[in-house]
């Protein structure tokens, strides 16, 4: 060391580098630099009383990523909520949860969520302050009243829903359209015209046998990983379940079938006819409570003349029927491809009379009782309500709508024609988490929590043998400052119009805690008081509630033949088909999801149109070509995947994609099929035929197999010999295993 | 790994694998995935997405082959001659198989694969120099690579705050895989530790097991001779260990359970059990 | 040697001509030189801008996947550690059993050897995704105790090259003493004092030939095995795992084989690169190009018997994957390169064995490319396909480098280049007092004793010239 060095000298220049070393690891970007002084540290030598550092909390909640509202745990760690996992308390999904539900964090965080009011001045959205977003609401809604204002949502339940229909009461209005482009509308309709219950409890786990036509149960369903839990046990009985799926497209549920049947797109129901008619005229069971008429059809679809037309073997239809009478009590599914025509009620009816000939009611589809307060039921979305909307809005009915959970402006085909109806709404307001199509066609965006952030409550509208409603709590501070509960949007409206009614309520937490403090003692059950009960339920985020007992009538209403009227018309069948994951593109910004390979194609981040091998061939086209698929309505380009999971008169279409606004991962990404579907509509119902469309394709560009991105296709799809997933027949299994 | 150890721990050395080698396991976990139930939903994936801070890479590096998916389902068509395919899809959901005799572990230069007495194949990411040999020896291919830093693309704010902080972010140029959800045991073990009691089964759960809607994939510790997993070995008649001694041991090969790749003899800790259709 | 009716060098040339024609090779380099270097670094700064992309971004910018972990990077690693086997390993064993004719053409051989050595050893680097970490496979020693895997065979590998890389550089040098002082007593300027510096007071004293011959052998002995050792090391990288097409028993001869071939058909390049540049006719005469063309065509079958080895080992063995990994080189999307392969590496040989072409120069020129490429492309198949296709059929895939990829690849070339343009204009390319060596021992051979005269004409001051062992 040099001599003018000493020991002072030494600490100091020892002092100065570490605390230079120091700064220079401020100088971090996620750091908190004290030149800034704009956050303060926080220290966790006194934390907030619920925070531990290091250690995750779980917190109870109830998803809404889909209409099934299963039950949720959310880890909370310092303040901010990790990871979703299903909540075991919730008997719907027996602390599983699916996919999207496991995504729902990617929504909270989602860099692209609308953080501000936002009113449209000049032609584009502007940034506003909250009081004058609800200073705007009141102006304009105050102009309206009655008939001519509406709400437009997706499935709702829950008090928000009960304060949405007391809100359009206020309004005077009747008018609450609930959409949902996977829906089961019509097999309601039937379940209620011959059942006496629109959503009967469906027992696949009774079940010895499952004949599906088209029911995706397992994936984008009302309830996936509630009939996931049952399938599961469906299979593990003591007599192992037989499954067989029926339908045009290989949905993911298809996947697991024992016995997949491919069918002429929208002959479902003369498949059932003909299942009828082995079962009555060769089986010989009881035809009792069958209407003549119906007796009449039956008679007439022979074996051989329901081959023909459904293009599924003969002896196949003896067997499955023959299987159906030897395992019973079966269950027989009806799904969105059966509903989804023009005879779409008739083919739905006709399966499900499959039920009542084989006795399944009351064994296998038990009645949900009546749920003590309809008021918080859920409406279950339809397509109806989005056609008489379109058809409302375009007669100038409308004067102002609110938009909340729902998309209609991506979900509706543009033969709807809702741009123009759109716009002749006066007054279009979107209560929206994310930037998608129809809350950039709004006037008016209020931007609201994720439910990660918000009180709530929520009905499944299916439920398990324990019939509950699920309560949701917020798991962690907003995110922004700006957005706000939809509960509380709902009060702040309401209070704008019924001040005196809503005026003791602070917030929807005071309105919430009085609501739950007035359930009646059987549903409080133990709980010694009103603050026991409310934490109790925040705890298990469950409140069981016990239905009123009720039971199915087995009754069959006329129908009529449930084949396309209009003869067997041209071209190829579109089947828009729902996925687990982006379902109906309201996931489309989740990056999991995108990144997540669809369960048949193994496509990611794009869409693409499946076609048979045998129909590409005829047709010249090859694998992962372009194509342009055009209908009477329009046309979309993209590549073809070719599966042997789509019978030859289909060519599948996933949803999901195609969006034009909803943030930088959906945005600009495959093509939206709904826009090329067809008007038609069911003739009973008046829901839309969403497979009925018919489409052509042509080929327009090369094969490319850059352009679409699969997982693993390297071998083809195929093992190459290798045992990797190795199947065994039932048989061996029953003479191991015993099941 | 000094002169010392190896003189003195000679015969440990020198066991078998299907005595454990030359580890003193606490813990052997292992799984058993029933692919019958298996509907290939990607909950799984997505679950373990979400407790791993796995990153999203986009499409173009995707098609690429870069994707980062610990947790991949494989789906198979098994019937070629048909016209359609009539018993439905094989999905097969394929992670690390942390293998009791690992081929990955012997290759790395750096030891940043090593082998814990847990029974798993750790992954030190601090350690490791991206030779990528690992990779390349691993028959399953279920190694993955950080071929680009993903901090702000897969991450954007205020994304960022989902990331687990029980565990890292790799960066670019360091290999990645399926821990068995590492963190998770080490938070299960310590809390037994500290009420001085072993780990019950059931306690300890990955994020794929946990998620599973139809509870295809079981977890547990086949040490533990009353945990589900190990009956579900037991019942199945897979052993640990090597080719020869589980295979002949087998009595009963009509017995659903098995484990891929058993011919390579590298005693992988996941066994499946083969899927069931129904000829009709 | 009796068969040669023809003298592997003219046996009249004088002691004094050698030493002016080989130092004026070492200067005023002609414009072909220049543009050629020009060439030559312009590529390196290609690598230099695709590495600088690749460090910044991520090795993902090679399109490197999930299968594909390993590509060109280690193809080429393992093409210029063979590259590097020849120059050495041959010399030595020349050396060893005294073959004559390896004197005019060991020193640019050997050169060859430390810069391929030095272009190999960038690889590794280039290859790594986090290379700041590189030492972490040395055995340096941490107070953590924490120490390489020493199963691992990249730890091989470190050690492997870097003593083959020393050894090979000792080797050189040492060979190249008493001709850096000829240079050092015939030189002004920096070059003087480089030479002196690194002459290490060469005199050519009996005592110092005498140590030097001593050394010189010794180090040919240690080389050879260690050559050997090397190129079967890298061939564990390979052997050692449980890939198909990897793990094959007989890699270790089979990459000395190719690295032997592949060296010896660089050394034809050169050979005749060096010979048309350096006007070196009457050193790098058609007899040495002929009994080297011989050498490389004996080697080129051992190499092609090997392959059929491998092929028929596989072909009757139990091990399916294997099996189909086989065919599918053969058949499936790689099928052009493997048979271009096969092409290049046992067909196109034959060429060696026509004397007419063997004394043509431009042909051998053009044929020793493309024994070199069928060689590159024989690195490529071992390393890629086994990737493509390996036991889990999920994961296939069929992956060419990208355009970074490619440019460091093509880089390296240059970069070889570059280092050996730059060492023939600073050393000398032909060993001056090896090749008096050859012109004395023939003419005494011959019984011309007239070793007067040859001194006669060598400078004075160059008493070093004096062949040291005849003396």
């Amino acid at each position: 060391m040099s001599g003018n060095m000493n020991r002072r000298s030494f600490l100091k220049v020892m002092g100065w580098s570490g605390a230079g070393a120091t700064l220079a690891a401020c100088d971090m970007p996620t750091t908190i630099t004290l030149e800034e002084g704009k956050e303060e540290v926080v220290s966790y030598l006194m934390p907030e009383e619920y925070v531990i550092p290091g250690v995750g909390v779980w917190y109870a909640s109830t998803c809404t990523q889909c209409e099934a509202a299963c039950g949720i745990h959310g880890r909370v760690r310092e303040g901010r909520v990790l990871k979703l996992e299903g909540n075991p308390d919730a008997t719907l999904n027996n602390g599983k949860l699916c996919m999207m539900g496991q995504a729902g964090v990617q929504g909270h965080y989602n860099p692209d969520r609308i953080t501000t009011p936002m009113l449209r001045t000049g032609g584009s959205l502007a940034p506003i302050s909250w009081d004058k977003a609800m200073a705007v609401l009141q102006e304009k809604l105050g102009a309206v009243s009655g008939d001519r204002f509406a709400w437009f949502t997706g499935s709702i339940s829950g008090h928000q829903s009960a304060l949405i229909a007391n809100h359009l009461g206020a309004m005077g209005s009747k008018k609450h359209y609930v959409h949902e482009i996977v829906n089961n509308a019509v097999s309601q309709a039937v379940n209620r015209d011959t059942l006496g219950e629109a959503v009967p409890r469906l027992r696949l786990d009774k079940a010895k046998m499952i004949v599906s036509f088209g029911a995706d149960f397992m994936g984008a369903s009302q309830s996936s990983v509630h009939y996931a839990g049952q399938y599961a046990k469906f299979r593990t009985n003591k007599e192992r379940g037989l499954f067989v799926q029926i339908e045009s497209k290989m949905s993911m549920t298809g996947g697991s079938a024992d016995l997949w049947l491919a069918i002429k797109p929208g002959t479902e129901g003369v498949l059932a006819l003909g299942i009828a008619n082995v079962l009555l005229n060769q089986l010989k069971l009881g035809d009792a409570g069958i209407p003549s008429d119906v007796r009449a059809m039956i008679n007439d679809f022979g074996i051989s003349k329901v081959a023909e037309i459904t293009s599924v073997a003969g002896d196949r239809i003896q067997n499955v029927a023959k299987l159906l009478v030897d395992r019973s009590p079966s269950l027989v599914l009806v799904g969105p491809s059966v509903e989804g025509h023009a005879h779409g009620y008739d083919a739905t009816s006709a399966v499900m009379l499959l039920n009542h000939i084989l006795g399944n009611v009351g064994k296998t589809i038990e009645s949900s009782g009546n749920f003590p307060f309809p008021q918080l039921m859920a409406k279950q979305g339809s397509t109806a309500d989005l056609l008489a909307f379109a058809e409302d809005a375009k007669a100038k009915k409308l004067d102002a709508a609110i938009f909340y959970g729902s998309n209609p402006a991506y979900t509706a085909p543009e033969s709807l024609g809702l741009t123009e109806a759109m716009a002749a709404i006066g007054f279009k307001v979107a209560i929206a988490q994310f930037p998608d199509e129809t809350a950039m066609m709004a006037d008016l965006v209020l931007p609201v929590d994720s439910y990660l952030e918000d009180w709530g409550t929520q009905v499944p509208p299916i439920q398990s043998e324990n019939t509950a409603i699920h309560v949701q709590q917020p798991l962690m501070e907003r995110i922004h400052e700006q957005t706000r509960g939809l509960g509380d949007i709902l009060l702040s409206m309401l209070k704008q119009r019924k001040n005196d009614e809503y005026n003791q309520f602070e917030d929807y937490y005071a309105y919430l805690r009085n609501a739950f403090a007035a359930m009646p003692s059987e549903v409080k059950k133990s709980a010694k008081n009103n603050d026991e009960f409310w934490n109790g339920a925040l705890q298990t985020g469950v409140i069981d509630v016990k239905p009123e007992p009720k039971t199915l009538t087995s009754t069959v209403a006329s129908f009529g033949v449930p084949m396309s009227k209009s003869g067997d018309g041209n071209g190829l069948h579109l089947v828009p088909s729902a996925r687990l994951g982006l379902f109906d593109g309201r996931h489309a910004n989740l990056p999991w999801l995108q990144e997540s390979p669809d369960q048949i194609a193994k496509v990611v981040w794009d869409s693409w149109v499946e076609m048979h091998p045998d129909t590409a061939a005829k047709m010249g086209i090859s694998n992962l070509q372009l194509v342009r698929v055009t209908s009477a309505q329009g046309s979309v380009e993209l590549r073809v995947v070719l599966l042997k999971g789509v019978h030859k008169d289909a060519v599948a279409i996933p949803l999901g994609q195609g969006h034009e606004s909803l943030g930088r991962y959906a945005k600009g990404l495959g093509v939206n099929p709904l826009k090329i579907l067809d008007k038609t509509a069911d003739s009973k119902t008046g829901e839309l035929a969403m497979y009925s469309t018919r489409v052509t394709v042509t080929a327009i560009g090369e094969p490319d197999a850059l352009s679409i991105v699969r997982m693993g296709t390297g071998a083809g799809d195929s093992q190459a010999g290798r045992k990797l997933v190795v199947t065994v027949p039932v048989e061996q299994v029953k003479r191991t295993e015993g099941v | 790994m000094s002169l010392d150890n190896i003189l003195n721990h000679w015969s440990d050395f020198r066991k078998g694998s299907e005595e454990g080698g030359h580890h003193n396991y606490e813990h052997r976990w292992a799984m058993a995935i029933n692919l019958d139930l298996c509907n290939g939903c990607n909950a799984c994936s997505i679950a373990c997405y979400s407790e791993n801070n796995i990153a999203v890479v986009g499409k173009e590096r995707f098609e690429k082959g870069q994707a980062m998916h610990w947790l991949r389902i494989e789906r198979y068509w098994d019937q070629p001659d048909k016209v359609y395919p009539e018993q439905g899809a094989s999905f097969l959901p394929m992670m690390c198989q942390q293998c009791g005799a690992a081929t990955c572990e012997p290759v790395c230069p750096v030891a940043a694969t090593y082998h814990t007495p847990d029974g798993l194949n750790a992954q030190v990411y601090n350690r490791c120099i991206g030779s990528r040999y690992c990779s390349n020896n691993c028959p399953f291919r279920v190694r993955y690579f950080n071929f680009y830093s993903y901090y702000e693309s897969s991450w954007p704010e205020p994304m960022e705050q989902q990331l687990n902080p029980d565990l890292t972010v790799r960066d670019k140029g360091v290999m990645e895989k399926c821990t068995f959800c590492v963190q998770r045991i080490r938070t299960v073990k310590d809390k037994a530790f500290m009420e001085d009691r072993k780990v019950r089964d059931g306690e300890m759960v990955t994020a794929c097991a946990q998620a599973c809607p139809t509870s295809a994939i079981v977890f547990g510790d086949t040490m533990d001779e009353d945990s589900m997993v190990s009956k579900l070995w037991k019942k199945h008649q897979v052993e640990r260990g090597v080719y020869q001694k589980t295979k002949l041991a087998k009595k009963n090969t009509d017995l659903r359970g098995y484990r891929i790749f058993e011919e390579l003899n590298v005693d992988p800790s996941v066994m499946y059990l083969e899927r069931v259709r129904e000829d009709i | 040697m009796t068969m040669a009716t023809e003298k592997d060098i003219n046996e009249q040339i004088a002691w004094a001509k050698i030493n002016t024609d080989v130092l004026k090779s070492m200067e005023n380099p002609r414009p072909a030189y220049w543009v050629t270097l020009f060439v030559c670094v312009a590529m390196v700064s290609c690598a230099v801008l695709a590495e600088y992309i690749q460090y910044t971004e991520g090795m993902g910018t090679a399109n490197l996947n999930n299968p594909h972990m390993w590509d060109m990077y280690i193809s080429a690693f393992v093409f210029w550690i063979g590259m590097s086997h020849s120059g050495t390993l041959l010399s030595a064993i020349l050396h060893l059993i005294h073959a004559d004719w390896r004197k005019p053409i060991y020193r640019f051989a050997e050169a060859m050897t430390t810069f391929s050595l030095l272009t190999a050893g960038l690889f590794p680097m280039i290859h790594l995704g986090r290379v700041w970490n590189l030492y972490w496979v040395l055995p340096y020693v941490s107070d953590r105790g924490i120490w390489p895997n020493f199963r691992s065979p990249l730890v091989w590998d470190a050690f492997a090259i870097s003593t083959y890389l020393t050894a090979s550089m000792l080797f050189l040098f040492v060979g190249m003493i008493p001709d850096l002082a000829i240079c050092r007593d015939n030189t002004t300027g920096w070059r003087k004092k480089l030479y002196t510096l690194l002459s290490l007071g060469w005199v050519g004293s009996d005592r110092q030939w005498r140590h030097f011959r001593k050394i010189y052998l010794l180090m040919a002995c240690f080389l050879i095995p260690l050559a050997v050792s090397v190129h079967s090391i890298v061939s564990a990288d390979f052997a050692m795992s449980i890939m198909p097409g990897w793990h094959v028993t007989s890699f270790p001869p089979y990459f000395v084989a190719g690295a032997l071939y592949s060296g010896c058909a660089a050394i034809i390049t050169l050979f005749i690169l060096l010979r048309y540049f350096f006007r070196f006719e009457e050193y790098m005469t058609l007899p040495i190009m002929e009994k080297t063309c011989k050498l490389t065509f004996a080697i080129a079958m051992v190499w092609t018997y090997l392959n059929l080895i491998e092929f028929a080992s596989v072909w009757y063995g139990h091990d399916v994957y294997n099996k189909e990994l086989l065919i599918a080189k053969a058949t499936g999307a790689y099928a052009w390169i493997f048979w271009t392969m096969i092409f290049c590496g046992s067909v196109l040989p034959f060429a060696l064995a026509v004397r007419s072409l063997r004394r043509h120069m431009p042909t051998m020129f053009v044929v020793s490319l493309f024994l070199n490429l069928g060689m590159f492309l024989e690195r490529w198949m071992i390393v890629a396909p086994t990737l493509s296709m390996s036991q889990e059929p999920h994961q296939w895939d069929i992956m060419y480098g990208s355009i970074v990829e490619w440019a460091i690849v093509f880089g390296s070339f240059g970069w070889f280049g570059m280092l050996f343009l730059i060492f023939v204009k600073v050393f000398p390319s032909v060993s001056m007092y090896e090749v008096k060596e050859m012109v004395f021992h023939r003419k005494r051979s011959a019984g011309e004793e007239d070793l007067e005269r040859m001194t006669d004409h060598a400078k004075p001051a160059t008493q070093t010239t004096t062949g040291g062992e005849g003396a």
